[in-house]
Parts: C-alpha cells; structure tokens; sequence
C-alpha cells in the first residue's frame, strides 16, 4: 500500500459525520466551570474564616492562654508537688487533711499494717531476736506492762520484763527504740529498763537506777551508745557502752520542766521570741545552733533529727492564716539546719462543720492538745506523727500527707525498721 | 470570562469543529466519544481563550492524548462492516492515532510527537507497523514492500 492511498480510505471511512455545532456549548461550559470554581473559593475561604473565628472564640473563652505555653525551664518541684497553702513567719506551711479524713488518705506501706492492734500470740524474743525494731507497744495486765516488739517483716516478739507504770501513765515514749533500731528503753520510777533485742541471753534486758524518782522521757543520743532520760527539772545522761559488761554511767544533764524538752542531737525549746534550735554538746549543755521564729504557744512530745532537720510539733497561741474557733492549730516544725534546704510547717488545724449554720460556727471535729506529736521519721523527707488514733506520714519535698496506720493500741513508738 | 459567546472563539470553533470531530472518530472509532471528547477541549480552550500561546496544538493534545490512555479505551468501530474501518479497528490506539495524525489530520512526525508527547522514532515506528497493517488488512500486500517503495 502506498502512502497516498491511506488519506483517502480514512475520508471514505469518515466522510458520513454529521457536521457539530459546539461553540455555545463549549463556551457554557466554560462558564460553568469558571462559576463552579470561583463558588468552590468563596465556600473554602468562608470555611477558612469560621474555624479562625471559632478558633479565636475558644481561645478568648478559655481565658488567659499562657497556661498551656511549655514551660522554658524544667519543674523544680518534684512529681505530686501540693503547692504551700502559705507562709507563717516567711516559712512554707501546708494544711494537714482534716481529722476524720485519714481513713480516706493515700497509705505509706509500713510493717505496722493499716491497723496496729495487739497481737493474738506473739514469740519469745531470747528464741528468736530481731536486726531491728519497727515498733514497740505495751500489753498491760494486773497493773505492769509487757513490751511487745515488732520486726520489719511484721513479726511479734514478747519480752520477758515487766514494767511499771510510770508518774504519767503507760512507761512508753517516742523516742524509745534507739537510732540504729537494736535497743528499747522504757522510763520507770526512780530508773529506766533497756532491751537490746539482738541478744538472746538473759543479759538481753537490764534496769538502771537513777536518783530522781519521776522518770517520764527517754531519748536516744544519735550513735546509740547511750540516752537521755528525763522527768520534770531532771535529765540524765545515762552511756549504755558495751552494755552486756554493764559499763553505764549516769551523769546528769541540763534538765528543764518539760521532760520532752530534752532530746538529742538537736531540739527545738523555748516559746515567744526565745523559740531555739539547740545542739547537744559532748558536755551534757546545749547550745544554740539558731533561732527560728515560730509562733509556738507550748512544744508537745520530743524532737526528732533526721539528716540536717529537726521536727517536733507545737501548740500554736493565734495564728492569723489559720483561724480556728474552738482549738487552738498544732503545727509540726521541721527546721532546717541548712540554707540551701527549706524549713517547712504542717498545720493540724479544726474540721469545720460540713452544713454551716447560722450563729454557729462549732467545728465538726477539733484535735486535743497533747493528741499530736512526732514519731520519728519514716525517711530523710518523710516525718511520722501521731494524730489522735492515727499514725501519719508527712512528705516534706512534696507536702504530701498519707495514712501509715490506724492506731488500736494506746501507744506506740517507732524505730528504723518501720522502713521495712 | 464574558457570559455571550465570544465571536473570535465562535470563529475558530465553527472553523475547525467539523474536521477535527472526524479525525476524533477516526482516532477513537465512536462518534459518541469523538464528540464528548472534542467537546471537553473546547470547553477547556474556553476557559483560557486569549491567553494560550497555540490554540490547535492545546486543544489537539486534550483531544487525542485520552486516546492512549490505557483506562479510557473503547472497542473502536464496534458494529461496523466497512473494511476500512474493520482494517483501522485491527491497529493499536497508538498506531491508529498517529496513522490518523499523520495521514488525514497531515501533521508531520515532529508535530505528532509533540502533540502526544511520544519520541519521534516511537512515532515512526507506529506508522510503519501501522501502514503495513493496513494494507494488510485490507489486501495491498506486505506492508514493508510497500514502505520501500515509498522510500524510493
């Protein structure tokens, strides 16, 4: 086939076509489509206009934005950090959860279980003695008193002692289990008893004789090598040293009226303008290592030291940030030895009534004087106190308040094996 | 854009409608196709009238380039018994459409290869195969006979 054979097959092929007419269909069309994309932009940019002024509604009703702006810098306060509810004396304070609100705290798991109860049987320490104390309570039957001792895997121990109830009640303080959690001393009258729980010979209890009869205070020296007993205007060192060998030594200490006063390595004393952080001295004097200000009306229970802070708690005369009606507020007073680690306050103030009534403002629950008081410590930056029936757990880094243990005995003291 | 239509565009419309409807369906092998398709270039060329640079070559490319397109392929002829177009109905699209470029729409290779953006030598390639078959659908021979004695 030739090549110019090919254009006229294809015009016989397609010479029947009926002849179009498409010019004002194609220009409509056109229009269409033009009209069609020129309706497409205005409904996107109206729809670009509504999400910026719905956008910008929000925003406006969510008030100042700055909140949800990352923060340059990290935290500085550490996970669960409950922010100071003010300042008493230029010092941080947090409010303690109401009274009858501990049931329902978080709780510090301890050895001491959610309820301290005596136990139903207990074994006999000289058969199997402990590394270290948890706690100690007292059994009390036909006018003496047991100890009972508990270990760091919740474990009951009875000691063969009797005690004898001392000026003030039940022979049992806070300050009994020694620092390093091996030894318990009990006041007695005109003495005080020792267990050393880590020895199972009859050696392991002893009493020693002391010249004043009201004996009501023992306190711990920080190695546990020997204590501070006190009663009211009488304070005595007394060395335990090797103890088995019976190498005390009873020397007496600059005493003062309250027998919770005196407590070593450091306590806070004094009210008014003469409230004192006070080191004990190698002498049996103390001296004043600073002096906080804090509007203490009376001190309760001892000082405890952990690490460069010293707490114990106290009854507060006014406190203008924390009104009360009926009571007066019980702060503890952890103060700090070290400027670089803040001293801070914990204020156990009056549960308000839950309906408030018109010319009645009584509180629900109020805490007694005397109620409250420091156990001990649980870590470097959590305090154990005594609040009513209540052991509870103070956070100082966080503020944090938590449940240890609800109390069914009528007193307990804690060593460093309530860690666990 | 204006809303009547405008006379230039009417012009060149009415001018080369009925020419390029033919060569669709001679590219396509259904009048239907081939109209819709010269249609859609119009419509197309309406919407950029006055501003394009070579309105044949614009509307030429959305005419026939469709045509290659391996989703948008049709049975060309389909019920049809001339030969002619039983022979142009045995070719590729690709072979029918520069066959048809070439010989009835008379563009040269260069202008075929721009138009359906293939190489020229693709373009070259079609149309001998294509001729070749042509003829021998339709009983002129062997098509490289043929194509020798076109290059003498």
């Amino acid at each position: 086939m030739r090549r110019e054979e090919v254009r006229p097959l294809l015009d016989r092929a397609s010479d029947l076509l009926p002849e179009p007419d498409l010019t004002d269909t194609a220009w409509a069309g056109g229009l269409a489509i033009r009209r069609r994309r020129r309706r497409s932009t205005i409904v996107g940019l109206a729809v670009v206009l509504l999400v910026a002024l719905i956008a910008a509604v929000v925003a406006g009703l969510g008030g100042n934005n700055t909140g949800i702006v990352p923060p340059t810098t990290p935290p500085s306060t550490p996970p669960g950090f409950i922010p100071p509810a003010g300042q008493i004396f230029g010092v941080d304070y947090w409010m303690a959860p109401p009274a009858g609100s501990e049931r329902f705290l978080d709780r510090l798991e301890t050895p001491l279980g959610d309820a301290l109860q005596l136990p139903v049987s207990a074994g006999d320490l000289r058969e199997d003695p402990f590394d270290r104390v948890a706690a100690v309570v007292l059994s009390h039957r036909n006018g003496s008193f047991t100890p009972l001792l508990l270990d760091p895997t919740s474990r009951w121990a009875r000691v063969d002692l009797q005690l004898s109830a001392i000026r003030s009640g039940e022979p049992l303080g806070p300050g009994a289990i020694s620092p390093d959690g091996r030894l318990v001393a009990f006041p007695q009258p005109g003495g005080v008893a020792i267990i050393d729980a880590t020895d199972t010979t009859d050696a392991s209890t002893r009493r020693v004789a002391l010249p004043a009869e009201d004996i009501r205070s023992v306190a711990w020296l920080e190695n546990s090598d020997g204590l501070l007993v006190s009663g009211p205007g009488v304070a005595y060192r007394v060395l335990i040293g090797a103890f088995t060998v019976g190498a005390e030594q009873v020397a007496p200490v600059a005493a003062s009226n309250d027998p919770f006063d005196v407590a070593a390595p450091y306590r806070l004393d004094g009210t008014g303008n003469q409230v004192a952080l006070m080191r004990y001295e190698a002498n049996r004097t103390w001296t004043v290592d600073s002096n906080p200000r804090l509007p203490v009306g009376t001190w309760a229970g001892l000082t405890f030291t952990q690490g460069a802070i010293a707490a114990r708690m106290f009854i507060a005369d006014q406190l203008p940030q924390v009104p009360t009606v009926v009571s007066k507020p019980q702060v503890v007073a952890a103060i700090s030895r070290q400027l670089t680690l803040p001293s801070r306050l914990l204020v156990l103030g009056e549960t308000p009534a839950a309906t408030p009534t018109p010319g009645r403002d009584t509180p629900d629950r109020i805490r007694e004087p005397g109620c409250c008081f420091m156990l001990g410590w649980y870590d470097e930056q959590t305090a154990l106190l005594q609040v009513a029936g209540w052991v509870i757990a103070w956070d100082l880094q966080t503020g944090r308040v938590r449940r240890v243990t609800e109390l069914d005995v009528t007193g307990v003291a804690l060593g460093p094996g309530v860690r666990g | 854009m204006r809303d009547t239509v405008d006379p230039e565009f009417a012009s060149y419309v009415d001018a080369r409608q009925g020419r390029w409807l033919r060569t669709a369906y001679l590219v396509y092998g259904e009048l239907e196709r081939a109209e819709e398709q010269l249609l859609h270039a119009f419509t197309r060329l309406s919407l950029r009238w006055g501003k394009v640079d070579d309105p044949d070559v614009f509307v030429q490319r959305l005419l026939y380039q469709p045509a290659l397109s391996r989703w948008a392929r049709v049975r060309p002829f389909e019920g049809e018994d001339e030969p002619v177009k039983l022979a142009l109905a045995s070719l590729t699209p690709a072979q029918r459409t520069v066959l048809v470029l070439l010989y009835f729409e008379e563009l040269t290779e260069y202008e075929v290869s721009d138009v359906l953006s293939m190489s020229q030598p693709s373009v070259h390639g079609h149309v001998q195969t294509a001729v070749g078959r042509l003829g021998a659908a339709l009983g002129s021979g062997d098509w490289r006979d043929a194509y020798r004695r076109d290059q003498q």
